[in-house]
Formats: C-alpha cells, structure tokens, sequence
C-alpha cells in the first residue's frame, strides 16, 4: 500500500507533497531516540511530536511518511523541511491509538 | 520502487537509555554535557574544586554500539554526543548551506557532534565509516544517501545542544 492509498482510505490531510512509496510497516513514537533505535526504512512514524528533529530522525532511518496525530501541526520551516527531505507529512485530529486502529484494519502491521 | 534488504554488514547492539545532561558552571557559565545511564536524570548541583556544576538541560537519549558481521568486531560510539541534522542548524550557519545544497541532490546531511567537541579527539575516522554505512545501508529509497560528517563546523560549541538529535524539551510539547 503506498502512502497515497494510506493519506484517501484513512483521510489523512496532507501537509507537504504526498509519494507513491509503499510503506512496510508503521512506528509509533514520541522520542526522537527512540525512532532512531528501532523505526524501520519505509515504516509510517505516527507521532504527537512536531519539532525538526522529529524531521530529522524520520529522515536518517528513511521511514515513508510522518503522521502527526491529535490536530497538532508542525510549523511551515518544518514542513519546508519535510518537503526539501521529500517526507510526506501528514495531519489528523484523531490520537496515535486510533490512527494505529486505522492503519491496523487498513492491512498495515 | 525501492531497493531489496540484502544481508546487512551492520546492525546496532548494546542500545543503553539514559540521559544527555548539559551542565553549566553557575559563576564561568561554562557549559559542558555528559551521559548518565541512571535510571533518573540527575538534578543536584556539585561541587568541583571552585566550580559549582549545575544540570540546564536534560534530555533522554541513548548509547550504542555497531557489530560488524564482517569483521566480528563491535564498535562503541560512547564518545557521540548525537547527530545534528543540517535542517536543525541556524540558517545563517556554514553547515546549512552545505546541507540545503546537498539536499538538492538527495544527500542528507548530518554531523557527528561528540562529548568534548573541539578539545576531544572527535570521531575516529573508521568509526565515522562505520556509522555511515550502517545508516545508508538501511535506506529503500535508492536515489537517497545520507552522509555523516565529523563536527569540522564547532557544533558543539555554537550551537545551542537543541540543535543536536536528542529528546531536548519533550515534556514541554510545545
């Protein structure tokens, strides 16, 4: 399932440019070490989190897609940055637990 | 279309949590930063001598190593502070530029930033070759590269540590 799919089946708004990458799996965190140590290439990070480091970390283990939960929004450099990365970002007023349900029943694991 | 997962070479090991904590001198206002692997992050205040050390910053971030599969070996990384990404550094800063244009081409730039900064020994080179391969080897968008760089910009002694890769200010959420 690519990250388009995932952004129209669930009703993700997309904050930056979506791709056609497919992803493998989804990593919930809030920790920036956290992602680094265990978030895995092509992985969907959901997270509350909206700081450039979150960029940051989603980037060096190459996950597919960042979706911040609980209508929190990153700032517009933060997404320029997501954008300049090519890091889909993507928004949604539901928390991580019920988006993780969504991504579950969508076949993600 | 992404690339396959062939055997990897690297695979990271010996992952300890703890806590980055940056310290100031409260009459030099010296700033320095070490990790501590306790179970809570230190708040104390102490005494050095005449110098009376005071945690500013604390963070939870963790340590590790690489086992390398070819060699047998397994690599520490206690010396690295974190990693700070291009992005994350002021926009007025060398390594921004060098790190916008790189992007340009898809080559994300990071810096190794160690404990001691300019008076360490910095990043040993083979370490540095070590952790650039672990990383790139892991990457399934094949036009992307990440390259990790050892702190030739003073990072550790610029730039606020917010800069560097670590869970700084999480309890606030903004």
């Amino acid at each position: 399932m690519t990250i388009k799919e995932i952004a129209e089946k669930l009703g993700l708004q997309p904050l930056t440019a979506l791709s056609e990458r497919t992803v493998t799996g989804v990593y919930i965190s809030d920790m920036v070490s956290d992602v680094i140590a265990n978030a895995k290439a092509g992985n969907v990070l959901v997270t509350v989190q909206v700081h450039n480091n979150v960029i940051a970390a989603a980037n060096l283990v190459d996950v597919a897609a960042i979706v911040v939960t609980r209508g929190r929004k990153p700032a517009d450099d933060t997404l320029q940055l997501a954008e300049k990365a090519g890091i889909p970002v993507l928004f949604t007023e539901l928390n991580s637990w019920q988006i993780a349900s969504h991504l579950y029943e969508a076949g993600l694991r | 279309m992404e690339t396959g997962s062939a055997r990897l070479r690297y695979e990271m090991t010996g992952v300890r949590q703890g806590w980055l904590v940056v310290e100031h001198e409260i009459r030099s206002m010296a700033k320095r930063a070490y990790f501590s692997a306790g179970p809570a992050s230190p708040v104390e205040e102490y005494r050095e001598g005449r110098d009376v050390w005071t945690p500013a910053e604390v963070a939870q971030s963790f340590r590790f190593d690489l086992r390398d599969h070819e060699t047998g070996e397994t690599i520490p990384f206690d010396e690295l502070l974190g990693l700070a990404f291009w992005g994350s550094c002021p926009r007025s800063s060398t390594i921004w530029e060098l790190g916008d244009a790189a992007q340009e081409h898809r080559i994300s730039v990071y810096v190794a930033v160690t404990f001691g900064g300019g008076e360490g020994p910095g990043l040993a080179p083979a370490k540095l070759r070590a952790l650039n391969r672990y990383f790139n080897e892991r990457l399934r968008d094949p036009g992307k590269r990440i390259l990790i760089l050892p702190d030739l910009f003073g990072l550790y002694r610029e730039f606020s540590h917010g800069h560097i890769m670590v869970d700084l200010g999480l309890t606030a959420m903004q």
